[in-house]
């Protein structure tokens, strides 16, 4: 996590822009939080309530502030020298990032997933960092430094409601209507709290279900005014010809 | 338009031109999106054919029925033995228990990893509707620490009705040889503290049925699904007293 921060900070030093270090610094804190004692703890090993805290943190919070956070300059320069690019705009795609981020969740909520990986560090880590790449990766067109990868604000709208709104909920239902404990790495833990398997992952469920929703409707929101604005456009200006044409 | 181009572009620059996809990135493009929804394919399949096995796994008796616990054979009495209880009273675990299914555990309230989930487990399985009433006792292994009044308070987080029984050491390891269980064993700490020792005990629940006999046993590790496809099943299958 230091050397995340410390090799950003680093990389930033050539034209440092103090909105996108603050964004940057934002989610790595988040990052850092949602993966340490307590929360990454608990999630690991202990309580479903935690790991899906830890999810939505991950993929709703912390990645879009990283995203917010990376000059373009960087990007570019990063990807050129990977060769990335062309991979990364098929990628970025929405139909693409929508279906890949969707997939991981399938995948990486599974509870078959779930109790081979958690049990260990390095599956947890797995986990973690297939969590923010998908992350990374849902978040690129809507607020990655690259325009040309961004569709317009309706198609961003209806990306974001579908992929990170919509599609999330079928899993959660099941873990909230589920009778029976799903995961037996959270079953077989010691309880925490009194806190009963069947009512933690309950609770798991609902926080899949909606926990997401405030960021996700402030982001759809503000996407909207966006729109608006720009379907509003500048004030016109009469041209040679008398005729009123957008400036 | 060259990838080339990209490499020298530095700060400050232009961005890079934005090639179409080439057929070739189209090709790539259909072969991720099959094999991530393969993946997820995959994942279904498997926990698809987890749950199956969970219904249809198991150990078995000889018989036609399989049990998600660990079966048995020959059958285990249900064992004599009497210790007391947290009220103060004499408990003659045979008397008391005889032709009711029971579950019987040894273990003690400091446990830091088995015996919580493991009662707590338990206990939500006979919570689920339809499941038959069963009598669970629990005999400490640690009757230093573990007083009455203490066990009683431990076992009331799950259920008031739960028994709980101590005794004396002696008492205690001639209830578990008559269980046919492991005898716990006293592990000191490793920082030499003596009140912070851990106990080792026998990990699996005895599950008495009506005809006083023990066919399957559950070792930590059995879900609540496991209890609940096994129990109705065990008194179907031995419900009758003898």
């Amino acid at each position: 996590m230091a050397l995340l921060l410390v090799g950003y900070l680093w990389i930033c030093r050539e034209r440092p822009d103090r909105h996108q270090r603050w964004f940057f610094i934002g989610g790595w804190a988040l990052l850092w939080a949602s993966t340490d004692w307590p929360l990454g703890t608990l999630g690991a090993g202990y309580l479903a309530t935690a790991h899906m805290t830890q999810y939505v943190l991950y993929t709703m919070a912390a990645a879009p502030l990283l995203m917010l956070g990376i000059p373009e300059w960087t990007l570019r320069r990063g990807l050129s020298r990977l060769r990335a690019y062309r991979a990364v705009r098929i990628l970025a795609r929405p139909l693409v990032a929508g279906l890949i981020f969707n997939v991981v969740l399938l995948v990486t909520h599974a509870p078959i997933t779930v109790d081979a990986l958690r049990t260990s560090q390095l599956g947890s880590f797995a986990l973690d960092v297939t969590w923010l790449a998908s992350a990374l990766l849902l978040w690129l067109p809507v607020c990655g430094p690259l325009d040309e990868l961004k569709p317009s604000y309706p198609v961003r709208c209806v990306y974001l409601f579908l992929a990170a709104g919509l599609v999330p909920m079928v899993p959660g239902g099941f873990l909230t209507f589920a009778s029976t404990p799903l995961y037996s790495v959270y079953e077989l833990a010691p309880r925490i709290g009194g806190f009963d398997a069947l009512d933690d992952q309950q609770a798991a469920g609902a926080i899949m279900k909606i926990g997401n929703l405030p960021l996700l409707w402030a982001v759809l929101g503000g996407m909207f005014v966006r729109w608006a604005n720009q379907e509003r456009g500048p004030s016109p200006t009469p041209n040679v010809l008398g005729k009123k044409t957008p400036s | 338009m060259s990838t080339s181009s990209d490499e020298t572009t530095s700060p400050g620059e232009a961005p890079p031109p934005t090639p179409p996809p080439a057929p070739g990135d189209r090709i790539k493009l259909v072969a991720a999106l099959i094999g991530l929804v393969g993946a997820a394919l995959f994942v279904l399949a498997a926990v698809a054919v987890r749950a199956e096995g969970n219904d249809s796994s198991g150990s078995q008796t000889g018989d036609s029925e399989t049990w998600d616990g660990t079966a048995i054979a020959p059958a285990l009495a249900r064992p004599d033995f009497t210790l007391t209880d947290t009220s103060g009273r004499p408990y003659d675990f045979a008397a008391e228990t005889r032709g009711k299914l029971t579950v019987l555990f040894f273990g003690y309230t400091n446990c830091p990893d088995v015996c919580p989930p493991h009662m707590a487990i338990l206990d939500s399985a006979l919570d689920t509707p339809g499941m038959p009433k069963a009598t669970v006792v629990f005999v400490t292994t640690d009757p230093d620490r573990d007083t009455p009044e203490r066990l009683r308070s431990w076992l009331d987080n799950f259920n008031a009705d739960f028994v709980g029984l101590t005794g004396t050491p002696e008492q205690i390891a001639q209830a578990e040889r008559a269980a046919h269980v492991a005898g716990s064993m006293v592990i000191p700490a490793e920082n030499g503290d003596s009140d912070d020792y851990t106990v080792g005990h026998a990990a699996q629940m005895i599950t008495y049925t009506p005809d006083d006999l023990a066919h399957v046993v559950y070792p930590f590790g059995v879900r609540r699904e496991d209890w609940t496809h096994d129990l109705p099943q065990l008194l179907e299958r031995w419900g009758d007293a003898p």
